[in-house]
């Protein structure tokens, strides 16, 4: 484990070194992804300009409701789990699309070292720097644009379970990507499977109450985004659903061994490619 | 040969891949999709040798023959459908990361550098990777150094790196934890006379210093005959001949090659060396290009004497010589020519 996480910081330290050599790549992602949250966060404003809150009503009558803050608190802390994910594992969405289909692959099966971790830590995605530091950024507004006795509601009780169920809530990314990207050993390509999954993590940035049955089943229990945004920042915000914590990691465990097996199993149906 | 010890075991490896058959078209496509149907190829069928340390062996055959399959199932990249490879004791499908620390890899056509680093950065990762103390890591670069000459771009990127020098700094690459099998996957691809030249001597030095038995895989039959004592050859999946090259030269070795200039292009409808000798097309092949014209026959039915004369006495020439049959003759001969004469050639171990 030690040597695995000295391998991982001399990657992030090569891939620090690679970004010296291409700035203006790093800095076009950067503006990029800045500008993809932008119109995110406009549209939502835009909705809420027309309306005072979110509401969940059953047969006519508001059951529970959002301000635009809290919709905002949501959406800033799904970012947090998501970019830490995409700044340290992004190398998976290349094993859908061409590690596994040009042969790539090869060449972490010729190294003594696990090679699902291989995948993982070569590359560092610094871009996500900015998907991390808008949920921050994010977080910090919402919380300061809401009532006082909301904020003085978030305490260390709330805080420090969630921050203890994070690395779980990372894990459930890594785990659906490295599922989904197992899927190429026997099927070549597998990128749009996983970018289909991943689809579904723009659910999981609202309250998952809106939605009907099906989809709130599939984003909490199938494909469990929920349980790394609006769960955390609910219970955070209200201290509403303490289940989702314990649930998060028990899903996260099965998630990801899951997602070893699906790996394991790949290997062995690896073809290569011809040379 | 047979006292030393065995590095390498190969024992009935076998691989099938499976391949969906599709009709062609797209009703084929869509039907390809609802009822797949699937082939099964036998792209390695049950292969067996044993690589002796210390030895540099010749791994050939045509394009499609199973060469890479089976150096891939070798390398633990691919797992075989049955049968077992060992080195040095270790199984590949049963503890692939403490038997791949045993051998170092080079795909000529696909680098194993860091692209964007430079090239000594490289070497540090894979330091840490195969967890190389320090004075061990020093010894051997200064070793690599001086083999393969790295010292002019150690510090370049490696996307700034010549092909030739490419080629020495993956060699390089894959030797730094020493191991005990290297394989070599065409290393002299696209590569000059010269860089060639050096690159195979690199391997000499490095086989006959570190004792590093080393698998060569090439289509240029020129690294076979400097490197190589011995051959394995395949073809459809079959071993068709192992042993040394100097038995294939001897039992095949009877082509000669007599080429000429004509004074008259059109003089060639005057000769007939398969009616003249009675050749059949194994053992004659006649290459026309405008004047110049080039015979291979086989000397123990049609004498080199013979044929000289017969041509001197049908044509003009401004210019005749008679070569030796090269390996590559022979081993075109056994490429095209079918299972028949593979068959007395398998020796098995």
């Amino acid at each position: 484990m030690r040597r695995y996480l000295k391998l991982h910081s001399i990657f992030i330290k090569q891939d620090l070194k690679k970004l010296m050599e291409y700035k203006v790549d790093f800095l076009l992602g950067a503006v990029g992804f800045l500008m993809e949250q932008a119109v995110q966060i406009f549209c939502l404003g835009i909705i809420f300009s027309t309306i005072p809150a979110l509401c969940y009503t059953v047969n006519g009558t508001v059951v529970d409701s959002w301000s635009f803050h809290e919709v905002l608190f949501i959406y800033g802390f799904s970012l947090i789990p998501k970019g830490i994910d995409h700044l340290f594992f992004d190398n998976l969405w290349g094993m859908g699309y061409w590690i596994v289909d040009k042969g790539d692959f090869d060449k972490y099966l010729t190294r003594p070292i696990n090679s699902w971790f291989y995948v993982l830590c070569e590359k560092f995605c610094v871009d996500a720097l900015g998907e991390f530091i808008v949920g921050i950024a994010l977080l910090i507004y919402s919380t300061l644009s809401m009532p006082a006795e909301v904020v003085a509601d978030i305490n260390w009780w709330r805080v420090i379970p969630v921050a203890l169920v994070l690395p779980f809530c990372i894990m459930i990314f890594t785990s659906i990507k490295t599922a989904t990207a197992a899927i190429s050993f026997w099927t070549k390509r597998s990128g749009h499977i996983t970018h289909m999954c991943y689809m579904t993590n723009d659910f999981a940035k609202y309250p998952v109450k809106i939605y009907n049955t099906v989809v709130k089943t599939a984003i909490t229990y199938i494909l469990p985004f929920a349980l790394t945004a609006y769960y955390p920042a609910i219970f955070l915000l209200r201290g509403e659903s303490v289940w989702s914590l314990p649930v998060t990691v028990l899903i996260s465990v099965v998630l990801f061994g899951l997602s070893q097996f699906i790996w394991h199993k790949g290997l062995r149906a690896y073809e290569s490619a011809g040379s | 040969m047979k006292n030393n010890e065995i590095m390498i075991q190969v024992r009935d490896l076998k691989k099938e891949f499976k391949k969906a058959v599709k009709e062609p078209g797209l009703k084929g496509s869509f039907k390809a999709l609802f009822k797949p149907k699937y082939d099964v190829v036998k792209a390695v069928d049950g292969i067996s040798f044993d690589v002796p340390k210390g030895e540099i062996i010749g791994f050939i055959g045509p394009n499609g023959a199973g060469k890479s399959t089976v150096i891939k199932m070798l390398t633990g990249i691919l797992t075989p459908t049955s049968g077992t490879c060992t080195i040095g004791g270790k199984i590949p499908t049963q503890n692939r990361k403490s038997y791949v620390k045993e051998i170092g890899v080079v795909f000529g056509q696909r680098t194993q550098l860091w692209w964007d680093l430079a090239l000594r950065e490289t070497y540090m990762v894979l330091k840490e990777i195969y967890e190389i103390p320090e004075e061990d890591y020093k010894k051997r670069m200064e070793f690599l150094n001086e083999v393969l000459e790295l010292d002019s771009f150690i510090t370049s990127p490696v996307r700034t790196l010549s092909l030739g020098q490419r080629m020495r700094a993956d060699i390089a690459a894959a030797l730094l934890h020493n191991p005990k099998v290297l394989f070599l996957d065409e290393p002299t691809i696209g590569l000059d006379v010269v860089v060639k030249d050096n690159i195979r001597k690199a391997i000499q030095k490095i086989n006959a210093e570190s004792g590093t038995t080393v698998i060569l895989t090439t289509h240029d039959l020129e690294d076979i005959e400097l490197l190589c004592k011995r051959i394995v050859m395949i073809d459809k999946g079959k071993k068709v001949f192992d042993g040394e090259l100097s038995e294939l030269r001897h039992r095949y070795g009877q082509m000669r090659e007599l080429a000429f200039e004509l004074k008259d292009a059109e003089d060639i409808s005057l000769l007939e060396y398969d009616k003249n000798f009675n050749l059949s097309a194994d053992d004659l092949s006649v290459e026309v290009n405008s004047a110049a014209v080039k015979v291979r026959f086989n000397s123990d039915i049609a004498s080199v004497e013979d044929m000289l004369s017969y041509t001197l006495s049908k044509v003009h020439v401004k210019d005749i010589n008679v070569k030796d049959a090269d390996i590559e003759e022979i081993i075109r001969r056994l490429y095209i020519g079918g299972g028949d004469i593979y068959e007395t050639s398998v020796t098995d171990i």
